[in-house]
Formats: structure tokens, C-alpha cells, sequence
């Protein structure tokens, strides 16, 4: 008798999707297992991690966060490029602070993330403040503007994922669908998505909260989430999961108070809720991604 | 199945419109309407009422010279409750009672003392049990204590407090496990539950077929009554086994794997919903279009 014998496969799996323009693509997810369960069936790609890039210097960041990034703050190009060759991220997290003024000037922020995708040797996902209105108009015209060069938008909330989907969809670029830990709205957006944006283009963020400050949820649904799909075989739940953690764990008194303190903070949150089954985690200090990829290896 | 109506309470502008103005037409209309529909105890939901408790024994009055149906008083506030006790003719429901001491202390001798049967949840100082074996520990302690001050099993209907199906799926799950189980910890007891609570958060327009189809699920599972919507037409007509047809998709997709491909669309939204109910698939407000 065999070890195999006692298993059965599960039903489902999750989709791989790929990003990046043909030359420089990344895949993720394309598991048919629970998250670790290599004895279980096929693993899929391994997780991957984004360091956090800014297209206007970012403010509040205490210095032991600063000092890794001093020399490239104003340069969002140099900035990705140290991420890539220095501290071996496997893609770069565009965010789009620029947006938070009055009167943003979506057109000339547009054409900054082309030659940042151009410029760099990773894909590139971008996203917006958080704002529905203002991420709608920025990413709609990104869209456009960054035509095939297969980028990851994000996030799409319930109210402006109708612009941003179809906008992605002529473009042909990947979408973040959100939802605000919840997991039946989760499924909603996912349902109404897919009735006109490929399955095989979303990376769903159920929202990610850091430790202490609510990751219990964040991991509960994550989980959810991955059996829900793998276990349960839900069509509408396939698509692999992002932990967007950076801005989340670096407000937290407990990071922004010391060096150590605050390497450990995000590590820990990124090894959790890639146990809980995070496909892609985006992160903001290199030391956290080193620590959190030596743990993994 | 009993059918508990639901359609006078403090929660509709109208109903508590005519409570404060002491209007009793539009009320004792709702009443007949209801028994017309096919109510078989009409439930007066007056809230805490505890600037005024004395509108329960006025709603009665008023609700029992209109229909010749028991009631079902439904308050949380021992005070109101008795004073609509002390009126009723034909012996009415206390709903509702619970394992909280405060409602052991106040709520439940009111049943001895007027000999009349009485709801009681599962709720607990604790709080709402979160699966189906808490709700039977919690259960079997508030019905021993029922039982030594008077009460038998006879004249309780345990409620299991139904949760909305958008805000906590698998508590639907739990609570239909709890049902399976209920004559076997508490032998003779009846049971009810409000099913509207159900859908509670579901667009408007779909929370007719999930309150309907769960309704025949409880009804399988030996569920005595429910506290329901008198006006849905279907709804009284599958309780009443009325809708056999209907009655055998929903069982049937309770035993089998039914697939949905190629059915006419009322019989796939039937299976949908008996799926989502039953935690087969993960619910989402757009359940029926996956």
C-alpha cells in the first residue's frame, strides 16, 4: 500500500495567470492543492513578491524604511530597478500617490507609468489610492495608455469595476478585484466581473490586515477562499489571491517605532497570509522580503 | 407546518404608527388579512415596549375581537408580556423566552403562572451559540431548567434563531444539523424560528425564494412552525404541502447532485438556492446567476 493510496485529488483548482509584456512575464498561482500541500497535488508556481515603488515620494515614513530607498525616492525608475537587482523582487507595485492631489493630472500620470513599464526588466502592477473616483479615471486611461503591456490594475471595487474591467479588457491587462473582507461579497464581485472579463486575468485581494491589527480575519477568508475553490471546485472563486501588506503594516505604531520591530511586523504578516494561501504578497521593506523568502526557501 | 405571522410588528411604519395613535382599524385589518392567508397564530411583535408596556394587553384586545386565532406575544419585556397574558382568551404563545437568567427569572414563570406554551431560543448569557453542539448544550440546560420549574417539553418550541444566509452561511448549515437532532436531546419539544431572518440582506427581490425554499428544508427536518411573511402566496402554499412538485425538486436536491443544465430556469433557481442553503456552493447575493 501506498502513502497515495489514502489521498483523493480535489475537484478544483486555481488559474494561473500570467503578467508583463511577452519577454518578461511573471506567473502566478496554478495550484491544484492547498497552500504547502505538496504531498497533496501539484503546488503551482511559487509565490511571488513585489516591493512597493511610489510615482511621488512617499511622507510619514520613519527613517529605519527611508534609508533603504534614500537615493531613489524621487526616481521611480531607479527606485524599481534597485528593487529588482538589488533586492530581488520578482515584480514592482506602482503606486500611484500622485493621484492624491486636487485636479490630478491623470494624462501626464499615465505617461509615467508607460516609461516606468518600459524601463523596467519586471512586470509592473499598478495601483491606485484607494479612491474610487480618482482610481477609476487614473487606471481607465493607464489602460489605454499602457496598451499591451500587460499590466495588473487594481483595486476594483464594487463601484467603479465596470470602467476599469472593460477599459483592462481592450488594453488587455490584468485586473485586482476588492472586496472588504468578506468573502460572499468577494464571490459577488467575482461573478459580475466574469460575465465579461476572462477568469484567467484576476488576482483577487480579499483585503490584507496586518498583525495585531485584524490579520486573523484577513486570514480566515483567505483561507476560505483557497478551499472554496481547490476543496469545493467554485468556478467563481479560481483566481489566485494578492496581500497587498506594505501600506498596512508600515501605519502600525509598533513598525514605524523600530528597525527590527518593524522587518518582523511585515515578514510575520506575509508568512501568515501566505500560509493562509496568499499567491502574490507586495511588500515595502527589502529586509521584510528577504526574511519572508528565506523563511519560505 | 405552523405558521407563525409575522406582518404585525414595531418594525413597520404602519404598525407602529397606529400602536402610538392607538388606531386599531389598520391593525386588526392585518390581523384578518393574515388568517385569511393562512396564519395560524398571528404574532404581535410590540418590541421592548418600556415607556408603554401596556400596548401589548391593548393589541390583543384589540387583534382577538378581530380574527379567532391564538397569538403569539413577542417582546423582550416581561412586563409587556403580562400585561397581554392577563387579556388573552384562547391560551397564546409566549415568544419569546431564552437561556438568559434574566429571561429564566422573569420571562418563563410567566408560563406556569398563565399555563401557556412558550418560545424559547438558544440564545444564552453568552451569547448566540455559534454551532449546531453549543445550541444543543445551551439548549438542554435552559429546557432542564423549564422543565423543574413546571414546564414540560410539550409546551416549549425551541428556537434556534435563524442567522442571515449574506452575513454567516455556515450558521445556516449549523442550524439545519441542530434540527436533525432536536427530538433526540429534547424528545416532545416543538420548534420555530423566524425564517425571514434568513434573507435578511439579500436583494429585495430574491428573498421570497430563499425564505420559501428553506422553509420546505425545515419542514423536512421536522421543524414544528415558523414565524413568517403571511402574504407570501407560495410560501403558505409549500407549507402547507399545497406544491408537491416543488416540494420534490427541493428534496431531491437535498439527496443528490441535480444537475442544472437544461432545466427550466424556476427549477435551476430552485436547485441554486437548495445548494447555497445546504452549503454546497458559496452564496453571493447573485447566487442564481453562476
Amino acid at each position: 500500500m501506498q502513502l497515495n493510496d489514502f489521498f483523493e485529488p480535489y475537484k478544483g483548482d486555481v488559474k494561473e495567470v500570467v503578467i508583463g509584456p511577452e519577454g518578461k512575464t511573471v506567473k502566478i498561482g496554478g495550484e491544484k492543492t492547498l497552500p504547502f500541500h505538496a504531498f497533496e497535488g501539484q503546488v503551482g508556481t511559487p509565490v511571488r513578491f513585489a516591493l512597493e515603488v511610489f510615482d511621488a515620494p512617499p511622507e510619514g515614513w520613519p527613517e529605519h524604511l527611508r534609508s533603504s530607498y534614500a537615493d531613489v525616492l524621487a526616481d521611480p525608475v531607479a527606485w524599481a530597478n534597485k528593487c529588482v537587482k538589488q533586492f530581488g523582487a520578482d515584480f514592482i507595485c506602482l503606486n500611484l500617490a500622485s493621484l492624491d492631489g486636487e485636479n490630478p493630472d491623470v494624462k501626464r500620470i499615465a505617461e509615467n507609468v508607460k516609461k516606468i513599464a518600459e524601463q523596467i526588466t519586471v512586470p509592473l502592477v499598478v495601483m491606485g489610492i484607494g479612491d474610487k473616483d480618482k482610481d477609476a479615471k487614473a487606471l481607465v486611461e493607464i489602460a489605454k495608455v499602457c496598451g499591451g503591456k500587460n499590466l495588473l490594475l487594481g483595486p476594483l471595487v464594487k463601484e467603479n469595476y465596470e470602467e476599469i474591467a472593460k477599459a483592462a479588457l481592450e488594453g488587455g491587462h490584468g485586473i485586482i478585484p476588492q472586496s472588504p473582507l468578506d468573502i460572499n461579497l468577494c464571490k459577488e464581485l467575482n461573478v459580475k466581473l466574469t460575465k465579461f472579463f476572462p477568469k484567467e486575468k484576476m488576482v483577487i485581494d480579499p483585503l490584507s490586515a496586518a498583525i495585531g491589527y485584524g490579520i486573523d480575519y484577513s486570514f480566515s477568508i483567505m483561507e476560505r477562499v483557497k478551499q472554496v475553490a481547490v476543496i469545493h471546485n467554485d468556478e467563481m472563486m479560481k483566481a489566485p489571491m494578492v496581500a497587498n501588506i506594505g501600506k498596512d503594516c508600515w501605519k502600525t505604531k509598533e513598525a514605524k517605532e523600530d528597525k527590527t520591530q518593524g522587518i518582523l511586523w511585515e515578514a510575520i504578516t506575509a508568512f501568515t497570509l501566505v500560509l493562509s494561501g496568499a499567491n502574490m504578497v507586495i511588500m515595502r521593506h527589502p529586509e521584510s522580503l528577504k526574511l519572508v523568502k528565506k523563511l519560505i526557501s | 407546518m405552523i405558521l407563525i405571522g409575522e406582518n404585525i410588528q414595531i418594525l413597520s411604519k404602519v404598525v407602529s404608527n397606529a400602536l402610538k395613535e392607538k388606531d386599531e382599524k389598520p391593525l386588526q385589518e392585518l390581523a384578518i388579512r393574515q388568517a385569511k392567508a393562512g396564519a395560524d397564530y398571528i404574532d404581535l411583535n410590540v418590541g421592548p415596549a418600556r415607556k408603554d408596556p401596556d400596548v401589548m394587553k391593548w393589541l390583543a384586545g384589540v387583534i382577538q375581537e378581530a380574527v379567532n386565532k391564538p397569538l403569539s406575544l413577542d417582546t423582550t419585556n416581561p412586563i409587556a408580556m403580562e400585561a397581554g397574558l392577563s387579556v388573552c382568551k384562547i391560551p397564546p404563545l409566549i415568544n419569546s423566552a431564552s437561556g438568559k437568567q434574566e429571561s429564566k427569572d422573569k420571562m418563563l414563570p410567566l408560563a406556569v403562572k398563565y399555563n401557556c406554551d412558550v418560545v424559547l431560543s438558544v440564545l444564552i448569557d453568552a451569547g448566540i451559540p455559534t454551532d449546531s453542539s453549543s445550541r444543543a448544550e445551551a439548549i438542554m440546560e435552559t429546557v432542564a431548567y423549564a422543565n423543574e420549574i413546571g414546564i414540560p417539553n410539550e409546551r416549549i418550541w425551541v428556537d434556534p434563531i435563524m442567522m442571515p444566509i449574506s452575513v454567516d452561511q455556515p450558521q445556516v448549515v449549523e442550524l439545519f444539523e441542530f434540527m436533525k437532532i432536536l427530538q433526540d436531546i429534547c424528545p416532545g419539544a416543538k420548534s420555530t424560528l423566524g425564517l425571514s431572518n434568513l434573507s435578511n440582506g439579500a436583494p429585495e427581490h430574491l428573498r421570497g425564494i430563499l425564505n420559501r425554499i428553506c422553509l420546505v428544508m425545515l419542514d423536512r427536518y421536522k421543524c414544528f412552525s415558523a414565524i413568517v411573511d403571511s402574504f407570501d402566496e407560495e410560501l403558505v402554499k409549500l407549507a402547507k404541502g399545497q406544491l408537491p412538485d416543488i416540494q420534490n425538486l427541493i428534496y431531491k436536491a437535498m439527496d443528490e447532485e441535480v444537475d442544472v443544465s437544461g432545466l427550466p430556469k424556476k427549477e435551476s433557481d430552485i436547485v441554486k438556492t437548495v445548494n447555497v442553503l445546504m452549503g454546497k456552493s458559496l452564496y453571493s447575493h447573485s447566487w442564481l446567476e453562476t
